[in-house]
């Protein structure tokens, strides 16, 4: 609060440094949509020196597609820090942008979930979350296994027996 | 260890690597991760998804996925309903309702919630069955032939209550096994000859806990209280009333400390056993008189009731009344007096008929019956006219026949009758008026109700008579005027076993039932041979047809019901004796199988009517 000299936050520069080692410039403002760094910078305080910020978890090219997204939504109302404020929305719906944003590989997909885990950006963690929750959606177990490259570690038997424990709730 | 090691040579095999090039992204997720991926998906994706693999069978069993599942199928629609929650905090009230963890409001389901060790996948088919009226059936038999007087039954806390002149007090356990758990002999302690239990109930005021306490009123008008030690398996007696010149105790009502009875005279007392909450199995002291009245138009059948909060406690007489007009209405006395014993207001109501809603569409089975009104004195009725609102408006009776049993659980006073329906009246009690609303009629049986009771979260039970017909209802949204609030309701899929006929009215007075349908093959086999129940059978195997048929099925089966019952084969029928209990998880039914006719198999019990006597219970686990 005392730093009223200093330029205003949101352009101020961050450099994040991933783990295979590259530096990637961002935006202050974009950079706190991650609680992870955004909690790092508070503890430092308003008046430190901070030029680098290592993200060993996350490298360059999965990086740099989660500052794509941060930047989409620099200005979205700031997200809570209690996780138990489950306003997120319920349903699997995902608006436009994030679904084309989110038109990559799996293993892409599953970087960015494991990247907004991470550096705790609960928006984009549901959204990815979302994304591949669709991808189960009306699909059948072996289906689901097919799209995933899930072992199949039941045996037909066990498997049988949990299909007929769930068959109270298969007639709808 | 051993996964390691099958997991190493594939990773040595390239050729392998590029048959399968993609590796299993998912299931390296974290639990957590994957806890909050199913979260996004329906209750029948999680049970795909438990047959994917292992790790997956385990996670889509995560009991917090479940909680939230059962919030937003069961709670959350019900708090829309309730009107005052919606509004109760201004601006966030959605996000306030919606589910989380911690802050949600579990309203009567908040006992899950502390309990802990909820198993919220079990809750959520209990409550999923309960909605589609899929059951188990068991019985057991409790006596071989009809008791007189006859057999009282109760039920509370997953125990059944049973008190006849034979066999004494008996308590029951109504969830697996359904053994018998305690019993003792009601006899005189002094001429050691049999008392004839004429009223029993189970002292609502106790939370489930180990010792549950059951009062029995007999004929000579004593009452005795009894404690049930469940581990022991005794059942102690705690306090014996002598008998009383005021007659036979057709009534009680039990909320610890305070009893309410009511003799064949209707002279209801009120008294209150003093000091010794805390010591449970010791015998009591005898209780003080708080009050008593004599009440001159009550007539059968009543409902007693007893309700405490922190200032006050209410005791009531639900009852039926004649009106001048046609048929009967149904009243209701209340007394509330304060903890101390002082009497802070007695007063009485009637309900208000004038406005009881004819619904277009309506079957002609009203006015069929009332070209045959009943005999009934309608003189004594004169009495009511201390009634603070008393029927003045004929242009929609209440029913021409004498109801046929009464259970009054705040607010919810539900009435069944002879003609195939039910009364519902919403009770208003403040501590300045008491009145009872315009009933609302409630259709869906297809024979004579002969007994229904409301419990928690104004869910209701009803069986008719003849046959197995037994309907759950949903009595909260009856009186909501909104109709969005119905359509909220997530049980009013098209999928679901509601009859067309209740589904065609469910938009004007907003109320359905679901008609119970033991699952095939679990039908037990004593009574499969009866019409009814075959219909059951049937509509179990065949639950996927439309609704019209499925009535057209019953109505086959009644029919055949009636030609066995015409022929007088040795075929058994069975007639519910009009006592209905349920719980969370069982719906019990009282039933007694006759002989009709010659006897089949030479023996005993073909005597005028005379046939053994069952509990059903029908398990929604």
């Amino acid at each position: 609060m005392a730093s009223t000299d200093q330029q205003p936050k949101s352009q101020q520069k961050l450099i994040l440094t991933t783990s295979d080692d590259h530096d990637i410039e961002v935006d202050r403002d974009v950079a706190e949509r991650s609680i992870l760094i955004k909690n790092l910078l508070d503890d430092f305080g308003p008046d430190a020196e901070i030029d680098k910020i290592p993200i060993p978890n996350v490298n360059e090219a999965v990086m740099k597609k989660v500052i794509e997204w941060c930047t989409h939504h620099r200005g979205d109302p700031p997200a809570s820090q209690d996780d138990d404020t489950d306003n997120r929305k319920k349903s699997t719906d995902i608006d436009e942008w994030d679904q084309k944003f989110m038109q990559v590989d799996q293993e892409m997909l599953f970087e960015i979930i494991l990247a907004a885990n991470y550096l705790d950006i609960k928006a984009l963690l549901d959204v990815g979350c979302k994304t591949v929750a669709n991808m189960i959606k009306g699909k059948s177990p072996e289906e689901i296994r097919k799209t995933f490259n899930i072992q199949n570690d039941f045996t037909p038997e066990e498997e049988d027996q949990i299909r007929r424990e769930n068959e109270w709730a298969e007639d709808r | 260890m051993k996964r390691a090691r099958e997991a190493e040579p594939s990773e040595e095999r390239p050729a392998k690597i590029r048959r399968v090039p993609a590796v299993d992204r998912l299931s390296n997720l974290s639990d957590e991760l994957l806890v909050r991926i199913l979260s996004f998906g329906t209750v029948s994706t999680l049970l795909t998804v438990q047959r994917v693999s292992k790790k997956f069978g385990r996670i889509a069993l995560d009991s917090e996925l479940w909680k939230a599942a059962y919030y937003n199928q069961f709670v959350l629609p019900r708090a829309s309903r309730i009107s005052g929650i919606k509004h109760a905090k201004d601006g966030g009230a959605s996000g306030y309702l919606r589910y989380s963890s911690k802050l949600s409001r579990w309203l009567d389901d908040g006992h899950l919630v502390k309990r802990g060790s909820t198993n919220w996948k079990h809750q959520y088919r209990l409550r999923y069955n309960w909605a589609r009226g899929k059951c188990a059936v068991s019985e057991i038999v409790v006596a071989d032939r009809p008791p007189e007087p006859p057999l009282l039954v109760m039920m509370q806390h997953g125990l059944i209550y049973t008190a006849d002149s034979m066999s004494g007090l008996r308590v029951w356990n109504s969830k697996d096994g359904r053994e018998i758990i305690a019993s003792t002999a009601l006899v005189d302690l002094e001429t050691t000859a049999a008392r004839l239990p004429t009223a029993m109930a189970v002292d609502s005021s106790a939370k489930g806990g180990v010792k549950q306490k059951v009062v029995v009123g007999f004929e000579d008008g004593s009452f005795a209280i009894y404690a049930l030690e469940r581990e022991e398996g005794n059942l102690i007696t705690l306090f014996n009333h002598p008998s009383s010149s005021n007659g036979m105790l057709s009534a009680v009502a039990y909320s610890s400390p305070y009893l309410l009875t009511m003799t064949e005279d209707h002279i209801v007392s009120l008294y209150s056993f003093q000091g010794q909450e805390q010591a449970v199995s010791n015998p009591l002291d005898p209780p003080k008189l708080l009050y008593s009245l004599r009440s001159h138009t009550a007539w059968p059948p009543v409902s007693l009731s007893l309700r405490t909060n922190a200032t006050s406690m209410t005791a009531s007489i639900a009852y039926a009344l004649p009106t001048y007009l046609s048929g009967w209405t149904v009243g209701i006395q209340e007394m509330r007096l304060s903890h101390t014993g002082d009497l802070l207001a007695s007063r009485l109501a009637t309900a208000a008929d004038g406005y009881f809603q004819p619904v277009t569409g309506r079957p002609s089975t009203l006015s069929s019956h009332r070209t045959s009104p009943t005999s009934q004195p309608s003189s004594s009725s004169s009495s009511s006219s201390s009634s603070s609102s008393s029927s003045t408006n004929n242009t929609s009776p209440p029913s021409p026949h004498q109801p046929t049993s009464m259970s009054y659980s705040h607010p919810y006073l539900l009435v069944t009758h002879p003609d195939n329906t039910l009364t519902l009246y919403l009770v208003r009690s403040t501590s300045s008026s008491l009145s009872i609303g315009a009933g609302t009629r409630l259709w869906g049986h297809t024979s004579c109700v002969s007994g229904a009771q409301v419990g928690g979260r104004g869910k209701a039970v009803s069986v008719s008579r003849l046959g197995d017909e037994l309907r759950v209802w949903d009595l909260e949204g009856g009186f909501s005027s909104s109709s969005s609030s119905v359509s909220c309701f997530s049980f009013s899929s098209s999928s679901t076993v509601v009859s067309s006929a209740v589904r065609g009215r469910r938009g004007a007075d907003g109320d359905f039932s679901v008609r119970v349908q033991p699952s095939k093959g679990r039908l037990f086999p004593a009574s499969a041979a009866v019409g009814g129940e075959g219909v059951g059978e049937g509509d179990g195997a065949g639950h996927e047809s439309s609704p019209s048929s499925l009535r057209e099925s019953y109505y086959a089966g009644g029919l055949k019901f009636a030609l066995e019952q015409k022929h007088g084969f040795d075929d058994e029928m069975v007639v519910n004796r009009g006592w209905v209990g349920f719980d969370e998880r069982n719906v019990v039914v009282l039933r007694e199988r006759r002989r009709a006719g010659g006897c089949g198999d030479g023996g005993d019990g073909c005597e005028g009517g005379g046939g053994q006597q069952a509990l059903v219970v029908y398990d929604f686990a």
